[in-house]
């Protein structure tokens, strides 16, 4: 069934595979983990504020990204803007659409994270005087951290796996590059197979990584 | 150093206070007590402003904030009157993040600005002082709840406020573990801490209190020495809520 020559080909391309992995896949998830975080944290403390005009700002740009398709929104940033004069490095446009596609998604998960955290909390922090922003930031948001740490777990894990789309705006990633060797030995089940598995070697590496971290938080609470 | 006059306070229709007058002269201890629902932890939290009152007027050691209909409370007279007040409350509200120690660091070095080193070392005598020595480096959880309201009473003191508000501090303690909080709320009085306590442990307000404050739907029924409250008092409803504590003891 697997004769040599497919051998030599899965060998052969396990390399460029897991090298367009670590240079190209990786770097481009952990950018737009880190940046959409920023974001996210930022939509979240402004949907949770008084402020009347931020806060419908930040309510649009979440439902219009959870709204609309990861794919259609890359080609709209890639193919669309150049009619508009903005024309983008395939890079830089996946890193503006999945920073964008992080930080809609996650400050749901931020925002719920937040309200989670008892009002004694914040009373507690008033009461030793306190302002809100040092209520948040010493008080608040560490515990709910803590309590994001899975979700947000997830949320990296679906990226790692989503960059994949970026194949779709000329993006050498892990996946174009299973394409393109696909291209020159017509062996697309066995390369796409391959690629399949280098991601979920990526994955359960972050799963071990999750699961670590969680139980580094899990010193202060009990259980 | 308390000054409170014609307090009200509504929740929407709900009238909770209606009219609270008080004064407590410094290093004096001020016990309320009353039925559920009569407004004794809405008096408290409008104290530290976690409440804004409707109207009246408050005054804790020289700062003094007016409450009008509709008109609000800049913060930072807020903040400067949280400073003049620590508060412990029912279910202790500790930090779960922080340890007994960095509790009671966190008003110092956060509001305070004061150093690590000094805070860390006021820390250290404040969990001393509520006979916590050893217990520095515990999370909350691993401590026993009356070990839990006593840091929150060490952090409370942390900022050195001039007046401690108490809300029912031993309610969610199991009775084994009342004596030990009550022991350092004594202490403290006999230190000549001034101090605002709501309590239902009526053997200990009668003890403690310079004056005790009976409330009840929102006003302030009774209010004297303890003596007084307890054993003189005319009004048929203070007898018939005392006569009641009497029945259940
Ligand atoms: N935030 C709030 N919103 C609406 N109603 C409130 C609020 N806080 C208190 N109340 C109402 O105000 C009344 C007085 O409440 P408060 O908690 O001050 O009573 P209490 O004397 O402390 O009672 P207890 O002995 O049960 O603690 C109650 O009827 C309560 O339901
Ligand atoms: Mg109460």
């Amino acid at each position: 069934m697997m004769d040599e020559r497919k051998l030599q080909i899965l060998q052969d391309s396990l390399l460029p595979l897991l090298q367009a992995g670590l240079a190209y896949t990786l770097p481009l998830a952990l950018l737009s983990f880190v940046l959409g975080l920023l974001l996210a944290v930022a939509t979240a403390l402004v949907r949770i504020s008084s402020w009347y005009i931020p806060q419908q700002i930040a309510r649009f740009y979440v439902w219009v990204i959870r709204g609309t398709p990861l794919l259609v929104q890359l080609f709209i940033i890639f193919y669309g803007l150049p009619a508009a004069g903005v024309v983008l490095d395939p890079f830089i446009a996946a890193l503006i659409g999945f920073t964008l596609s992080v930080g809609a998604y996650s400050s749901e998960i931020v925002r719920a994270a937040i309200l989670s955290i008892p009002k004694g909390q914040w009373e507690a922090a008033y009461s030793l005087g306190m302002t809100r922003s040092q209520a948040l930031r010493r008080i608040v948001l560490p515990q709910a951290a803590r309590v994001s740490v899975p979700p947000l777990s997830n949320s990296f894990i679906s990226l790692i796996k989503d960059t994949s789309l970026a194949a779709g705006i000329t993006y050498v990633e892990m996946f174009r590059t299973a394409q393109q060797i696909t291209a020159v030995t017509y062996e697309p089940l066995l390369l796409y197979s391959e690629a399949a598995a280098v991601y979920l070697l990526f994955c359960s590496v972050l799963s071990v990584l999750q699961h670590l971290l969680e139980r580094r938080f899990d010193r202060y609470s009990a259980a | 150093m308390i000054e409170v006059r014609d307090l009200h306070k509504s929740f929407g229709p709900l009238a909770v206070l209606k009219g609270i007058n008080l004064s407590l002269a410094h290093g004096k201890v001020l016990v309320i007590i009353g039925p559920s629902g009569s407004g004794k932890t809405t008096l408290l939290r409008c104290l530290n402003l976690l409440e804004i009152p409707d109207t009246g007027s408050l005054g804790i050691g020289g700062q003094r904030v007016e409450f009008a209909a509709g008109g609000g409370v800049p913060a930072k007279a807020v903040r400067a009157l949280r400073l003049k007040t620590g508060m412990v409350f029912q279910s202790f509200h500790l930090f779960p993040h922080m340890t007994a120690l960095q509790n009671v660091m966190e008003g110092p070095v956060t509001v305070q600005k004061r150093s690590r080193t000094e805070a860390a070392l006021l820390g250290r005598e404040l969990l001393g002082k509520v006979g916590l020595a050893g217990k520095e480096d515990a999370y909350p959880h691993q401590l026993s709840g009356g070990q839990q309201q006593r840091v929150a009473i060490a952090r409370a003191m942390a900022t050195s406020p001039e007046v401690l508000l108490f809300d029912e501090p031993t309610s969610a303690l199991d009775p084994e573990l009342v004596g030990e909080v009550l022991k350092v709320i004594r202490q403290l009085a006999a230190e000549g801490m001034t101090m605002v306590i709501v309590t239902h442990e009526m053997k200990f307000a009668a003890d403690v209190a310079d004056q005790l404050v009976l409330m009840d739907g929102g006003v302030i029924l009774e209010q004297g020495p303890p003596e007084q409250v307890f054993d003189h008092s005319a009004h048929p409803r203070v007898r018939q809520f005392l006569n009641r504590l009497g029945g259940e003891e």
